[in-house]
């Protein structure tokens, strides 16, 4: 794995139109960005369609990064992550029906990491999202790692649709307030 | 910078935490290609969640994968950072969305692509070749064959009526072709009426043709000029007032390409190359986003 420097000078060397680079970039994210994808999209096809997608954009728009404000990774499943959500959101809202095996698979969370492998900006993260009720913590990371929608949330809960708006308003707004925003 | 409520800041993040629903993201992405603050609150939310991928754990893509994105990257260069539009003033009621369903062409067109594009997404023994020429689509529409140019996207949001205790609102529709940057930027004064686009990603017209704006409205029978576009970064007009609030907020508004001084007979000549719907910028903030 490439430091996020190497990183950065990869994306660079990108946005003047290097495909060596490009190579380089894909051969040390793809791994991670597919496991971010296909966790949220549960099917193959769907996620190489979108893995591609994502870096033919990261391909078009290197220029546009700005090491200043995330790390070259956090940008590129970004955008990744925004091109799955749209997508099975755009499929409609039936894939809890659909796929009934995927509640159980999805609930449990994801890789264990050894808190000394953890940044520090997902330590602090992690710290914020520990001060919800327990309940609300699970509805955060159910909705960002398995990309549900409000209704599947609702489903899972056992709660109408609007209280679980309710719920995941205020869980942003606290995880905000924690983070001294 | 201005000031954000929590309504605003709440609608970031869930859109980055991913737990809006199709309209709602469309909507967020309009807000955003208008304006850059509400842009930076949104990655600004992106960034701060996307630590969390580091707990997910990496799976190798099959090779085919990169095939596809090579084949796909060699048609395209890397873009310049778009320059987007300052943002303009901002008002606050709710929007009301709704996917758009009328018989004008645009819309016809629109289901056209799409129908193409489900056929790239189900047959993947075919995806290297389809694949690439999708995202040249995408990324550099002008690289095709005229007939096989994308067809513009119709945003998929739509504005109710505004109550006519909104004096001040602004609409705005970006209008892009499908997939692509914001081409022209629409604002409508909810309360003059007054029109201004605003042209951002569109290259200058080719020489010998214009731009031409079209207002579409199912309680029209046919599509109406708002006039030449384009000339110059900005074209301001107050035409709209002659027209129903109904039908200005419900219309969708396309750019046809078109000889110089505009379409000789008021209809329009070429396929719409960018289109869009208005949206009202920013919800209420009594009323939360739904």
């Amino acid at each position: 794995m490439l430091t996020p420097a190497e990183l950065v000078w990869l994306i660079a060397a990108v946005a003047k139109g290097d495909e060596a680079a490009f190579e380089r970039l894909y051969a040390a994210t793809r791994a991670k960005l597919y496991g971010v994808v296909l966790r949220i999209l549960r099917r193959q096809d769907l996620a190489e369609e979108v893995i591609q997608e994502a870096y033919v954009k990261v391909w078009s728009s290197a220029g546009q990064f700005n090491p200043a404000l995330a790390s070259p990774i956090t940008w590129m499943a970004s955008i990744a992550r925004n091109r799955a959500i749209d997508v099975v959101r755009k499929r409609s809202e039936v894939s809890l029906e659909d796929e009934p095996a995927a509640m159980e698979v999805a609930a449990d969370s994801p890789d264990p990491l050894a808190r000394r492998e953890m940044t520090e900006e997902l330590k602090r993260l992690l710290e914020c999202v520990g001060r919800l009720e327990p309940d609300r913590q699970k509805l955060v990371l159910l909705a960002y790692y398995n990309g549900w929608s409000r209704d599947q949330l609702a489903q899972k809960f056992e709660a109408p649709v609007n209280t679980v708006k309710t719920w995941l308003r205020r869980s942003m707004l606290d995880i905000r307030e924690c983070l001294g925003l | 910078m201005m000031a954000y409520g929590e309504d605003h800041i709440a609608l970031a993040a869930e859109y980055a935490l991913g737990t809006l629903d199709a309209d709602e993201r469309a909507q967020v992405e309009t807000m955003m290609a208008i304006d850059r603050d509400f842009t930076a609150i949104v990655q600004a939310w992106e960034f701060r969640l996307g630590v969390l991928n580091q707990m997910v754990g990496s799976v190798e893509p099959r090779p085919i994968v990169w095939e596809n994105i090579k084949t796909a990257i060699e048609h395209s260069e890397p873009q310049a950072p778009l320059v987007q539009p300052e943002a303009p003033p901002v008002a606050s009621v709710a929007v009301e969305q709704a996917p758009v369903v009328d018989n004008s062409s645009v819309i016809q067109l629109s289901n056209r692509f799409r129908r193409w594009r489900s056929i790239a997404m189900t047959a993947s023994a075919i995806a290297a070749a389809l694949v690439a020429m999708l995202a040249i689509e995408v990324y550099q529409p002008d690289l095709l064959p005229e007939r096989i140019r994308p067809k513009p996207r119709t945003q998929v949001v739509e504005v109710k009526t505004p109550s006519a205790a909104a004096p001040s609102a602004q609409y705005v529709a970006v209008l892009q072709a499908q997939g692509g940057s914001p081409a022209f930027i629409l604002t409508v004064d909810g309360a003059t009426r007054n029109f201004t686009v605003r042209r951002v990603g569109a290259a200058a017209a080719e020489p010998g043709k214009t731009y031409e704006l079209w207002l579409i409205s199912d309680k029209l029978p046919r599509p109406r000029s708002l006039g030449v576009i384009g000339g110059g970064d900005f074209t301001t007009r107050p035409l709209l007032a002659s027209y129903d609030s109904d039908v200005v907020n419900g219309a969708t508004y396309a750019v046809t390409i078109e000889q110089p001084g505009g379409s000789p007979d008021g209809n329009p000549h070429s396929a719409p190359v960018y289109a869009g719907k208005l949206i009202e910028t920013v919800p209420s903030a009594s009323q939360p986003p739904r």
